[in-house]
């Protein structure tokens, strides 16, 4: 019998399973980063041109989140505020401060303030606040505890399961609608009946239910 | 190794048994079809073509690298930023919609439009619906026209002798012109413009021949919708035109007149005569339509009874009926040359339209001689309808001079300036006149137009214009009323309008169009001015502004005089040809030529894409020789024009008239008169943008001064050329299948006598119960419930699939009206502005690329494929008198959908309210469910046709990047803009849909209010219908719009054998023809050739549900007696019989 495997073959095992083994690191390590907060970008806190204080302005001086993003009710998109927005009070206040530069330069020239985007979908997802804000989802639940952010970062992963738990799920995650713009709020603090059974009171009355099928987001 | 699979040989009975056929090729067994066979795809559909091997692995080495810096930069997502406004914008919330009243001009009309901005930025044009006589429809036009805003092509800067020229300057150079002939009353000065309706211009003009009164103000349209002003002199002897209301006729002759499409009113003929013919229960009316015409137009394919005849014997035809109807002497002599067939076929119409005095209409084609639009008005006239069917109003007289005489004058020597307002003579004036000559040797020419094309660079100044959507104007509809054009954006451009440009020739104070048009309008108006403006401008339309109506009276004399104008037509024969110029369905005049849209838009009656082509009837090529001979079943298979998956490989042939000759593919169409050879215009454009220069053929050169429609005497000769014709349809015959299912209103195995006809026809008739056991009618239950129980209950049981989950509120289906459809192709491009269509360009349309989601398919039938046809000779000859049905077809959204179970990836699926879903980011782009969808309405992404030039799309990523920023502003920020490689199909603008539902939730708030109301959601194709033949809706809402017309007897379902279950469906086609008329007949041809077909032994013919059951009758019998089931199983078998005799009377059968 001619020899069918010339000697370098003798290799051939060892060489298979380094093979299988940098295959096998390279796959744990891919999945180990993609489903890390590092990559939904949970954390994400970009310097902005102007040093805005969520803290400052909501948790101390008490402004709605709706005097600002003053369009969130009415329209998918949750709205930045335009510099006219910013100088009905600090026309007033603060008048002179250099952190606010940008912002007179932009009320006077009217070119906008780039603001950086910190929660962004992907294109072919159509997220609509206005559904979710003016149904019992409130502020806090996809952008966290944005009241106590001396500079707003990404505070939840937004992926598609991250939807997703949510619609499969709502009741957890409603309030009174009164209570939506109000971020200290927690589901202990209902008064009367528990939390859960006011949920449930309310999905069923108010016949939630957010879709789970692909037609829902992704248009 | 590849595995082979050896079939054994077929058996004897397999040989000699019944054969059946997979397709007309394989029937025929020609050796494309033999190499067809063992390719999965069709050829060209998968190869690379023009880029060899060692080419391809350059190109992949190349993107793998591209791949690979891609991937190292895309481990972070880039930054990006947010933009708010500097100072907030009144009315504009970001992510939310804003519609402005406006109105498009064309011609001596207006269509009123609602447009759709996003953050001052126009996407998408609607119809206004506060212009009843619309009801909120457009045209295709219309729906085309926001891409021409942001066409990269359009002429981007004003020039001065070829060099760019400021606002400043341009400015200048009007108010010198103006200047300089203010000494002699400009003389010297003329001024060439297109047609136009704003009464704001006309005062303009008005001002400006008062200051300039040597002038020459000439106006030239190189194609009519409406009878010229001339013409209309000469006729009714003052400034007057028709108004037709076909909503009060039930019998319409339309004489050469293409009333559903080239007439500036047709959405409001089409809705009205629509209006005429739908039909809801047995006892409803429906009108007849007959028409006589030389082409096949939309009109002619919606026709009971029509009459090929050629164009320069319609005066004789008229003149005949005339005589007929009137009984007058005048028009007798001139009605000779009608041979007795068409005699015959004249004193049946006359007998049936003396019936109907003040209830029929007689219209004229606008490119006919006065005396035929005289003879028209006696008719009308004698059969009372003036006053019924027919208004005449008074239109402001027009004293322009014509293109010749401003010809004439510049051949003088007289003219030192003009001043080209629109229009573009170089390429469309009368040939006779050598226009381009003639421009070139005016000293001073300044141009105003929209693109930089021929007759720019024969001029010495170009001024761009400024698109409708960045000016503001004010225009006329049809019927008078006077409609706002209001700005949507900045001119992107710095275009000017019109109205502007002789403003300041005129010199005048005011020049801005805002001013101008404000004083117009209010000066018309009463009360506070400002007030009246805003109201005007917000509702879109000037109440009780409309022309006011007229009375006509024609003399004795002048109908003699008349009579008399018109030489007597001559005989024509093959060597002895009529020609007729018409205009392009989709180009118009050639004004819409740089528009993608338009021309990847098939031609309605032909379906060929990106080009024209010279019609001739199947007649006259086989006199020529040169008719394909053998052809089965097609137009053309053999040698001549062959077809070979979309190619059409037609013959190049010349049109020899007067010693100029034109060149131009041959596409032999069924339908036309015998001796008529149809140029469609519009086409062979040299001098225009990236998309439109040197796509089809110009016919403009054979066309003269004196015969602008149609002329006689032209040759046509073969040469040896051929040309690839992209016809997106080369099949034209439904094989005796059920796809469209046509009955006529009366008569044997008639609508009338069997509402649930569409029932009987077809393979469900045939096959068990597809609906389980809950498809069995319930006892006592009515039909419309049992329908309605039927499309609203789900799951149905007896699939092998599991039925999808359909839990949600809505259930949404569609409902398509065969028999009020006319054709138009408006919701083709409404689908295609809304769901971000791309276009692909000829070379892939060539390959069967095309990505429209909804298409209409043209069938013609002529009754004569028989049973032999499925294993002999079949269908030999291309009908020369087809009917013609044709039927919108988008995703049909079936509930058992077979794309869904071949996707490995499961990136279509259902959602729970019926939609048939593809979420394009899980695509892998199998094309499984495109091979798998018995529809063929999936659409693949073969090329980033989104990011990458049409002419380098085979370069991949190596190529020259990109869609210039200016289309990307069309797109529709609510559907996903596509990338290679995905499949995409009519997704019912699902966006729409979602955000129906969330307004619907928003405004429910802490309610279980979210049950949306029926009427809030219309598709991008509903909205555009003019004869609301689709409608849309939730299909578990018994009193929705769609529930109540799948509930009809005619509702059938497409291919409802295969089971899939299609939420959209259709309702049958009728037809009304005359029994009296000669060429009568007692089915549809579709009918005849499905019946022949399916039962040559003379089985009965179908009825119905007393005969074979609807769905799920099998089951249990039908318990109904109720007026709209065709009653018992005797009743019907007598019907049998007599369906087969009329078969037999017809020559249907042998």
């Amino acid at each position: 019998m001619s020899k069918i495997f010339p000697k370098s073959a003798n290799k051939l095992p060892l060489q298979i399973i380094i093979f299988i083994f940098v295959f096998v690191g390279v796959v744990t390590a891919a999945t180990a980063y993609y489903s890390t907060p590092k990559y939904t970008r949970v954390g994400y806190a970009p310097i902005q041109p102007v040093p805005y204080s969520h803290k400052l302005h909501v948790g101390q001086l008490g402004l709605d989140c709706r005097y600002c993003h003053s369009n969130v009710e009415k329209s998918g998109v949750a709205n930045l505020p335009t510099a006219q927005t910013c100088m009905n009070c600090h026309s007033h206040i603060k008048t002179d401060s250099p952190l606010l530069a940008p912002v007179r330069a932009s009320y006077a020239s009217g070119d906008p303030i780039p603001w950086k985007r910190i929660h962004q979908t992907p294109d072919y997802v159509y997220f609509n606040h206005s559904v979710h804000v003016n149904r019992g989802v409130s502020c806090y639940e996809c952008h966290g505890q944005i009241n106590e952010m001396e500079v707003v970062q990404h505070a939840k992963p937004l992926s598609m399961s991250f939807c997703l738990d949510c619609h499969r799920n709502p009741a957890p995650h409603l309030r009174p609608l009164d209570q939506v713009t109000n971020l200290n709020w927690r589901p202990e603090q209902m008064t009367g009946e528990s939390h859960a059974e006011w949920a449930k009171n309310f999905v069923t009355k108010n016949k939630i239910t957010p879709p789970q099928t692909c037609t829902g987001c992704h248009r | 190794m590849k595995r082979k699979v050896n079939h054994p040989a077929p058996s004897q009975s397999e040989l000699n048994g019944p054969k059946y056929w997979r397709s007309l090729d394989e029937l025929a067994a020609t050796p494309g079809f033999q190499e067809h066979l063992e390719r999965e795809f069709p050829q060209g559909a998968s190869t690379l073509e023009g880029v060899d091997r060692r080419q391809f692995f350059k190109l992949m080495a190349a993107s793998f690298a591209l791949g690979g810096i891609g991937l190292a930069a895309g481990c972070r997502r880039p930054e990006a930023y947010i933009l708010p406004y500097g100072k907030s914008v009144e009315g504009i919330i970001p992510g939310l919609p804003l519609y402005f009243a406006t109105a498009m001009p064309i011609r001596k009309v207006a269509v009123p439009l609602l447009a759709e901005t996003h953050q001052g930025r126009p996407t998408k044009l609607e119809g206004n619906p506060t212009y009843t006589p619309f009801g909120g429809s457009t045209s295709l036009h219309a729906q085309a026209a926001v891409l021409d805003l942001y066409d990269p092509d359009r002429a981007t800067s004003h020039t001065l002798k070829g060099a760019p020229a400021t606002h400043g300057a341009i400015q200048d150079k009007l108010a010198s012109i103006g200047s300089a002939y203010a000494g002699n009353g400009g003389a010297g000065l003329a001024f060439l413009s297109e047609e136009f309706s704003s009464p704001t211009l006309a005062a303009l003009v008005g001002r400006l021949r008062a200051k300039f009164p040597q002038a020459i103000w000439a106006e030239y349209e190189p194609l009519h919708d409406e009878l010229d002003s001339r013409t209309a002199q000469e006729v009714y002897g003052a400034s007057i035109k028709p108004v037709y209301h076909f909503r009060n006729a039930k019998r319409i002759v339309a004489i050469d007149a293409d009333f559903l499409k080239a007439d500036a009113a047709n959405l409001y003929h089409a809705r009205d005569f629509a209006n005429g013919r739908r039909v809801t229960s047995r006892e409803d009316d429906m009108n007849r339509l007959y028409v006589a015409e030389s082409r096949l137009t939309l009109t002619g394919s919606m026709a009971d009874h029509r009459l090929r005849l050629a164009t320069s014997h319609m005066f004789a035809f008229a003149a005949a009926l005339a005589a007929r109807i009137g009984g007058a002497d005048t028009f007798g002599a001139a009605a000779e040359g009608i041979d007795a067939n068409t005699q015959k076929w004249i004193d049946a119409l006359a007998a049936d339209l003396a019936e109907h005095r003040g209830q029929s209409l007689v219209i004229a084609g606008a490119h006919l001689p006065a005396a035929a639009h005289a003879a028209v008005h006696a008719i009308n006239v004698a059969l009372g309808n003036v006053g019924q069917t027919i208004d005449y109003v008074t239109v402001p007289q027009s004293n322009a001079s014509t293109i010749v005489e401003l010809a004439s004058a510049i051949k003088a020597g007289s003219v030192k300036t003009l001043v080209v307002l629109g229009g573009n003579p170089v390429y469309n004036a009368p040939a006779d006149l050598e226009w381009e000559k003639l421009q070139a040797s005016v000293p001073d020419v300044v141009r105003y137009g929209y693109y930089v094309d021929g007759t720019t660079k024969k001029a010495h100044a170009h001024i761009a214009a400024a698109h409708f959507l960045e000016s503001w104007g004010d225009a006329r509809t049809v019927d008078g009323t006077i409609v706002p054009i209001q700005p949507m954006i900045l001119p992107l451009f710095n275009g000017l309008t019109v109205l502007e440009v002789l403003a300041r020739i005129n010199g005048e104070s005011t020049t801005d169009p805002y001013t101008l048009v404000y004083q117009t309008i209010t000066g018309l108006t009463s009360g506070p001015a400002d007030k009246a403006f805003r109201r005007f401008l917000h509702d879109g339309v000037l109440e009780n502004s409309a022309y006011p109506k007229a009375t006509v009276a024609i003399g004795a004399s002048a109908y003699a005089r008349l009579a008399g104008s018109v030489p007597k037509a001559e005989t024509l024969s093959k060597d002895k040809l009529e020609v007729v110029f018409a205009a392009d369905h989709k180009m118009d005049d050639g004004r819409f030529a740089n528009n993608g849209w338009l021309q990847e838009l098939p031609d309605p009656i032909t379906k060929i894409s990106w080009d024209n082509a010279i019609l001739v009837s199947p007649r006259l090529a086989r006199e020529l020789g040169k008719a394909p001979t053998g052809a089965i079943l097609q137009v053309a298979r053999v040698e001549e024009n062959e077809f070979e998956i979309g190619k059409e490989i037609a013959p190049i042939v010349e049109v020899t008239l007067n010693g100029h000759t034109v060149r131009g593919p041959l596409h032999i169409q069924p339908g036309l008169s015998n001796y008529t050879i149809v140029l469609p215009l519009g086409y062979g454009r040299q001098d225009t943008g990236r998309v439109g220069t040197n796509q089809g053929h110009n016919f403009y050169s054979l066309r003269t001064s004196q015969n602008p429609y149609y002329v006689t005497g032209a040759k046509l000769t073969y040469t040896s050329e051929v040309y690839k014709l992209a016809n997106v349809q080369e099949h034209w015959s439904m094989e005796g299948r059920d796809i469209i299912r046509e009955a006529n209103l009366e008569g044997e195995g008639s609508y009338r006598e069997n509402p649930a006809y569409v029932k009987g026809i077809g393979m469900e008739s045939h096959s068990p119960a597809m609906l389980g056991l809950q498809g069995a009618r319930l006892e006592g239950e009515s039909d419309e419930d049992y329908a309605r129980r039927i499309h609203a209950g789900t799951p149905r049981g007896n699939s092998l699939y599991e039925n999808p989950n359909y839990k949600g509120i809505h259930q949404w289906g569609m409902n398509i009206d065969l028999n009020t459809c006319v054709g138009c192709n408006a919701c083709v491009i409404a689908c295609q502005a809304e769901n971000n269509i791309p276009i692909v360009g000829k070379e892939q349309v060539l390959r069967g690329r095309e990505m429209h989601w909804i298409r209409l398919d043209r069938y013609y039938s002529d009754g004569k494929a028989d049973a032999a046809a499925f294993g002999g000779d079949g269908n030999r000859e291309i009908p020369e008198d087809p009917q013609v049905s044709l039927q919108p077809m988008a995703c049909v959204h079936c509930e058992l959908a077979p794309c869904e179970t071949v996707c490995p990836v499961n990136a279509t699926v259902h959602d729970d309210e019926g939609i048939n879903a593809m979420a394009y980011n899980r695509c892998i782009g199998t094309r499984y469910c495109a091979n798998n969808c018995p529809y063929k309405v999936r659409r693949f992404n073969f090329f980033d046709f989104n990011k990458r030039q049409l002419d380098s799309l085979y370069m991949g990523p190596i190529g020259p990047g990109g869609t210039p920023e200016l289309i990307k502003m069309q797109k529709n920020p609510n559907v996903t803009v596509r990338m290679r490689g995905v499949m995409e199909k009519c997704t019912y603008c699902i966006q729409r849909v979602q955000a129906a539902k969330i307004q619907q939730k928003v405004k429910a708030r802490d309610s279980g209010d979210v049950k949306i109301p029926d009427g809030t959601i219309h598709t991008a194709c509903q909205q555009v219908c003019p004869v609301n033949a689709i409608v849309f809706g939730d299909i578990t809402d018994p009193n929705s719009a769609v529930s109540k017309a799948k509930a009809r007897s005619q509702d059938y379902a497409v291919l409802g054998y295969l089971n899939t279950r299609p939420r959209t469906t259709y309702l049958g086609k009728l037809r009304n023809p005359n029994p009296k008329m000669p060429d009568y007949v007692g089915l549809p041809y579709s009918r005849t050739e499905y019946e022949r077909k399916n039962h040559p032994g003379g089985h009965n013919a179908h009825t119905g549900e007393g005969a074979h059951g609807g769905e799920g009758a099998h089951d249990k019998p039908s318990t109904s007696e109720g007026e709209s089931t065709s009653g018992s199983g005797k009743r019907s078998e007598e019907h049998g019989h007599t369906v087969l005799e009329t078969l037999k009377k017809i020559g249907g059968l042998s």
